[in-house]
């Protein structure tokens, strides 16, 4: 799920920056810190999209280095347990398939693949039901349900599932 | 644990609905979940459950509308599947692959070949590698796991480019389109790698009979950079490109991390000692030396390839010549043998058409060094030669490096065959007994 949230960061900048364009450059480099990066808490943060408030600067001792607390809006991606998402297959084997929405990998083990569709190798490695009439191979895109997540500092990693009504491929790319 | 001084202000205009991200939010950051629920139970259902009655609970202090819990049902539609207690078979990201439980302690094998933080237990990987092997085999397929330096290319560091190789330099084909290329400088790896002739035949036919490993003593950057190389669409090796960080033991390659059965299983490599367990699946590659830092590495003085701008032969290289092995033996295994074919094993295929190549001779050795004759004499005897120590009228060959010894002159004699060894690893790398007037021994005048 996507959110629109307020968070807090505290900056240090160096005294080079200051001047006119101080905040101009706290914001560059909060977009350059924040944006990419994932909390356990809050997910990826996709984009920062305001500034809320940027209070006092405190200067360090020593080394001129200044600290401002800046609280900025921005949208964060984080899923959940029970969540459907729609993800990109990226990769197909004996073992299941891997599958990409933004920032997040999912795997898809065969055990929660439906008992209906069966691996086929070759060049293109795919899981096909007996008919025929659905296939998932590389670049299909999928809808899953997450049965399982973790936030790490830069990546999110899922465990989802196909086997219930509704889930599996929402896009052949075979057929486009 | 209270998400306040973040709380979403902007993503809805309903409390409610920002109480149920709070809580959701939390839910999902603290692991312990279910404290009262009663054990043995799915984990997933736990939460959901506790989940709801946390919103309910909510919805009593607060109120609610009709949206928010639309939405909400939405969400945690309850998943209708009943999971056995889960054995946990491996896991991603440290969550079972099942079940998406975290997993406190790290077992199994990691397959980081195929995507990192994917591991597996022995029991799983067995499974896997069982499923499907019917199907497979009746899709006429069987293994190859192919080693990369010496057997399917040859790399150097540019540094170490002779002063006659230096010509090479200029000579390396574009990386915009590998595939119609041999020579290439690797510039970031600070590499110029060579690519053995005959190989992009030898990876096409191949795959037609084999589904193709690359298993490589090299790192993995190197491994996945050399595997572009060889196989620029990922046709052949996608997933598939095993690197020494991935083995199980030191030093050794093993068919663990393959996922297919050992009876159906070939490898090509030019390190015999890296496969010890293995040694009944693999052929051995006559090692392919382009540059002279290559040479020297193996203790050869020669001039490299390179050097001598020259190169192996690409209609009756290693890799030619090899790939006709492969056919014969995926021939034999599919259509001469009998009975079922997941009882069929490919080693017996090996070991029986090696047994054919010297089937017919008689073999005595004379002077060799006491420290090469134990593996010729092995080597021979694999291939269905007899190895006599005592001369007989029934010798057909006099393996030799002096044609002045008393051996060698009885051989010259009596019209028998008299060979330089080479002649037995010659037969060796080429599955076949070569014409014996190509490895004759000069005449020495020394008669001893
Ligand atoms: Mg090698
Ligand atoms: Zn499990």
């Amino acid at each position: 799920m996507f959110f629109h949230i307020v968070l807090e960061r505290n900056m240090q900048l160096h005294p080079r920056y200051f001047g006119r364009n101080l905040r101009e450059n706290l914001v560059s480099k909060l977009m350059k810190d924040v944006e990419g990066t994932c909390s356990g808490r809050h997910g990826f943060v996709v984009a920062v999209t305001g500034i809320e408030n940027i209070g006092k600067g405190i200067i360090r001792d020593g080394t001129g280095f200044v600290t401002f607390p800046v609280k900025y809006q921005c949208v964060v991606f984080r899923p959940f347990k029970g969540e459907i998402l729609e993800a990109v297959v990226t990769m197909v084997n004996k073992m299941g398939f891997f599958a990409e929405a933004g920032p997040v990998q999912i795997f898809v083990s065969n055990h929660l693949i439906p008992d209906d569709m069966e691996f086929q190798s070759g060049d293109m490695p795919n899981y096909t039901t007996s008919d025929g009439s659905v296939k998932i191979q590389k670049d299909s895109e999928v809808r899953l349900k997450i049965i399982g997540t973790r936030v790490d500092a830069t990546e999110i990693f899922c465990i989802g599932t196909i086997k219930d009504d509704f889930l599996g491929v929402i896009n052949d790319p075979t057929t486009v | 644990m209270s998400v306040v001084t973040d709380s979403p202000v902007h993503s809805s205009g309903s409390d409610d609905f920002a109480a149920y991200l709070n809580e959701a939010l939390d839910e999902n950051s603290s692991s312990s979940s279910s404290d009262e629920e009663a054990e043995g139970k799915n984990e997933f259902e736990d939460v959901s459950r506790n989940k709801r009655r946390k919103f309910e609970s909510t919805e009593e202090t607060e109120g609610s509308t009709s949206e928010g819990i639309v939405k909400h049902e939405l969400v945690f539609a309850e998943s209708s599947v009943k999971v056995d207690v889960c054995t946990h078979p491996g896991s991603f990201g440290d969550m079972c692959i099942c079940c998406g439980q975290k997993l406190d302690e790290e077992s199994g094998v990691t397959f980081g070949y195929i995507h990192k933080g994917l591991r597996l237990h022995d029991e799983e990987i067995s499974r896997l590698r069982n499923t499907d092997m019917k199907k497979f085999l009746y899709s006429k397929k069987l293994y190859l796991v192919l080693d990369l330096d010496h057997t399917l290319l040859n790399t150097t560091i540019l540094s170490h480019l002779s002063p006659e190789e230096s010509h090479l330099r200029n000579e390396t084909d574009s990386l915009e389109d590998v595939s119609q290329g041999s020579l290439f400088k690797l510039e970031h790896m600070n590499m110029m790698t060579k690519l053995r002739p005959f190989v992009r035949t030898f990876l096409k036919e191949a795959s037609e009979m084999f589904e193709m490993y690359i298993y490589t003593m090299g790192d993995r950057p190197y491994a996945l950079e050399m595997a572009k190389l060889l196989d620029p669409q990922g046709k052949y090796f996608n997933a598939k490109v095993i690197s020494r960080d991935d083995g199980t033991q030191k030093h050794q390659k093993g068919l663990d991390i393959v996922f297919g059965q050992e009876s159906a299983v070939l490898i090509l490599d030019d390190t015999e000692h890296a496969w010890m367990n293995h040694k009944s699946n693999l052929i051995l590659m006559e090692r392919y030396h382009f540059f002279a830092s290559s040479c020297r590495q193996f203790g050869f003085n020669c001039k490299s390839l390179a050097e001598t701008k020259s190169d192996e032969n690409e209609i009756d290289g290693a890799l030619a010549k090899i790939l006709e092995v492969l056919k014969q033996i995926h021939s034999t295994f599919f259509d001469k043998l009998e009975g079922d074919l997941v009882d069929r094993d490919v080693r017996q295929v090996l070991s029986s058409l090696r047994g054919e190549i010297l089937s017919e001779c008689v073999i005595i050795f004379s002077r060799i060094n006491h420290d090469a004759l134990p593996t010729l004499q092995r080597v021979a005897q694999k291939m269905g030669a007899t190895c006599l120590t005592e001369l007989d009228p029934t010798v057909t060959h006099v393996v030799a490096t002096d044609a002045g010894t008393e051996k060698s002159r009885w051989a010259v004699r009596e019209k028998k065959f008299l060979v330089h060894p080479r002649w037995i690893e010659a037969a060796n790398y080429f599955w076949q007994k070569q014409p014996e007037e190509n490895f004759g021994l000069k005449k020495t005048t020394n008669n001893s």
